[in-house]
């Protein structure tokens, strides 16, 4: 049976790409629907690291995946946002004999946090990466504390896994209190930026006794030095964090990480203060997989970054860069860093509400667009489009976007001309579905390399 | 003329982009010249609700909502009971309109008191009704149609102290059997609708204003706006639901 679910799924996935398609979840589909238990027969003799949480996955993904790059070990990845049930498994029949037994050691495993309770026993994973819990698509997880459930009963599963948790957010730290893995903090001890968006904070009060928290230094949205001062629950010290920011420029930061007294000095090639919580997560799961502190700090400033995570095209005129947006802190923190860059700027924000953005628009009224007025005339223009283009360019025009300033282009091609013509830096931020959309045009017109390759 | 707006526990009632009622709020009084004040009052803040002509309440997560019962039993509840009689306006939204009714009783059958300024009260289910919704204001409530989306386990009831805001034409409304959606009582509207519920139904946030206008200054009729982006955004929506 076993056998014959491995042979279905490689040959669904054969079968799609001969036809052009990604196939990323109908071939796992098919083999667990032949065998449901393919996955844990699977995964029983690799060892795996996990990255689950709200935000940053894959960045994180791709960080860990370049330390096995650049010291040659054998592993595999899923790549192309395929971080569901389905999807793993279709990646792990990829990469076993059709006898199930696998070919290569390791694996670097990215899991959708709602998938995290099956998936994690399915796994049994050696290392969980834990990045944050913030809101997201609510019409899919309900609400934050459901997420946070969601995983701790993936967790539950596997005692044996070690967790590498981020300090800061006051929900992922809660994790380690009733579970009896051993657990890693990690974490910022300084302020990131100097002036922050005004936002929402999805985690306003104690988890234990509901008190509002009392904050020492906030880095972003929830996350910081936080204590309650009612029952004591704080947050945990963190034996690896980033103990100082030397630099933030366009094109990627420079950190000092201390890890356990011992200091290192690391430069990320991506930007923004997501993106150091990134480093200094992957660099934890990294050193407790057992790589060295140097061969982890190669890897953060070695990655290629994933695909709509700050992607670069030059195809225009003027550089077009591409991140993926898919919630409001998430988005609050693109805006954050956008808007703290120099010259000049067109920005293009791509709407869908499919199942995989979230089917309610609602979200892009808890984000700070206002903070875009701050940039006055170096923002030459805003250009909506998507599904939803009309919705968000209502939001931008009560945002205070005027008129002119403010552009709807319904048509995708007609969208990726405009971007090409563009006299001044372009900054596409599309959400999931949109961004698939967009690549596959790219991909067409320009031969961008097609997402699952 | 001016108004002043209170938006009650911005704190914890503050998901699902409802703080979109308040941008859009001040941006129509703006545009029409008219003066506005926004004013949030979070869990254990005191401020006098006399002060405020116009009250709004969003949705929250149920983990948060517990953190109000408390503050609600401290005399804010007596408070918002005041101002309603008193005819002040209101706009309360998923989580904000199932708290003005008498109670809540949970999925596991424990019965929470709730504001009780509203004939109504909420019964917890398992299951959510969640996705895009429209629904008819009925003509005491301008008639007009409104599009959103709606995202609660809660069904809701209402009692003969208070008639429905409208009727659902799409989706599940108040309680996915009875095909009404919200409420309304003395100047007071409540609605499952986020989206959020205002910016892209302009002719109900007129509606809304109005109402809180005209109590205070008597009978106020608002200058239309050019509402190219809010039309747009109504109308796809009502042709994408109508199908
Ligand atoms: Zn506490």
């Amino acid at each position: 049976m076993k056998i014959f679910a491995i042979i279905a799924c490689k040959l669904t996935r054969l079968f799609l790409r001969a036809i052009g398609r990604g196939g990323t979840a109908l071939p796992g589909k098919v083999a667990l629907r032949i065998c449901p238990g393919l996955l844990s027969y699977l995964a029983k003799d690799v060892n795996t690291v996990v990255i689950t949480g709200t935000n940053g996955k894959t960045t994180s993904s791709r960080i860990v995946e370049q330390a096995f790059i650049q010291t040659g070990k054998s592993y595999f990845a899923n790549k192309s946002g395929a971080n569901l049930m389905t999807g793993i498994t279709a990646e792990f029949a990829a990469h076993a004999t059709i006898f199930g037994k696998p070919k290569c050691e390791n694996a670097v495993i990215e899991c959708d946090e709602a998938a995290a309770k099956a998936v994690l026993k399915a796994l049994s994973p050696k290392i969980v990466l834990v990045t944050n819990i913030f809101r997201d698509q609510l019409d899919r997880y309900g609400e934050v504390t459901h997420t946070l459930e969601n995983i701790r009963i993936g967790l539950s599963a596997v005692p044996e896994a070690l967790l590498c948790l981020n300090a800061d957010c006051s929900l992922t730290a809660s994790l380690a209190e009733d579970l009896p893995n051993r657990a890693v903090f990690f974490g910022v001890n300084v302020p990131i930026y100097k002036n922050r968006v005004a936002e929402v904070s999805d985690a306003p009060y104690c988890i234990h006794c509901k008190s509002e928290y009392v904050y020492d230094y906030v880095t972003y949205a929830h996350l910081g030095g936080y204590r309650c001062p009612t029952c004591g629950y704080a947050r945990p010290q963190p034996e690896v964090a980033v103990s100082r920011i030397i630099s933030q420029e366009a094109d990627g930061s420079r950190i000092e990480i201390d890890d356990r007294g011992n200091k290192y000095t690391a430069g990320i090639n991506l930007p923004g203060g997501f993106n150091i919580y990134n480093a200094v997560g992957a660099f934890t799961a990294l050193t407790e997989f057992g790589f060295t502190p140097d061969e982890a700090v190669n890897a953060l400033g070695g990655f290629e970054c994933a695909f709509g995570r700050m992607e670069k095209f030059d195809f225009g005129r003027s550089p077009i860069r591409m991140i993926l947006v898919k919630n409001p802190a998430g988005c609050n923190q693109v805006l954050n860093f956008l808007t703290n860059l120099d010259g000049d700027a067109v920005f293009v924000v791509c709407l869908n509400d499919n199942y995989a953005d979230g089917t309610d628009v609602s979200w892009i009224w808890d984000v700070n667009f206002e903070v875009l007025l701050g940039m006055g005339e170096r923002l030459k223009k805003v250009v909506v489009s998507g599904i939803r283009a009309d919705d968000m360019a209502l939001r931008l025009y009560y945002a205070g976007i005027d008129g002119d300033r403010l552009e709807v282009i319904r048509g995708g091609d007609e969208l990726i001309e405009a971007m090409a013509e563009s006299d001044a830096p372009v900054f596409v931020m599309p959400t999931y579905t949109a961004m698939l959309d967009l690549r596959g045009r790219l991909s067409e017109k320009y031969g961008v390399s097609r997402f699952w390759e | 003329m001016e108004l002043r707006i209170c938006h009650l526990y911005p704190d914890v009632l503050n998901l699902y982009g409802d703080q979109g009622n308040i941008i859009c709020m001040s941006r129509r009084l703006k545009s029409r010249g008219i003066d506005v004040s926004v004013t949030g009052a979070c869990i254990g803040d005191s401020c006098r609700l006399t002060d405020f002509d116009l009250f709004f309440i969003g949705g929250g997560q149920d983990f948060e909502q517990e953190v109000l019962l408390g503050d609600l039993a401290s005399g804010r509840a007596a408070d918002i009971r005041a101002a309603v009689d008193d005819g002040k306006t209101f706009l309360t939204i998923c989580g904000g309109y199932q708290m003005m009714g008498t109670h809540y009783v949970t999925s596991d059958g424990v019965r929470c008191d709730f504001i009780g300024a509203l004939d109504l009260y909420t019964v917890g289910r398992n299951e959510r009704m969640i996705g895009n919704m429209m629904f008819k204001c009925s003509e005491q409530n301008g008639g007009s149609m409104i599009v959103g989306f709606e995202n609660h386990s809660g069904r809701t009831y209402l009692g003969p102290g208070c008639d429905p805001l409208g009727t659902v034409v799409c989706g599940s409304g108040n309680n996915g059997e009875d095909g009404t959606e919200g409420a309304r009582y003395k100047n007071v509207f409540g609605s499952y609708s986020h989206g959020p519920i205002l910016p892209k139904n302009p002719a109900f946030a007129d509606f809304v204003l109005e109402n809180a206008l005209s109590r205070r200054y008597g009978e106020v009729h608002l200058d239309p706006l050019d509402d190219k982006f809010e039309l747009a955004a109504h109308e796809y929506m009502i042709a994408r639901l109508a199908k």
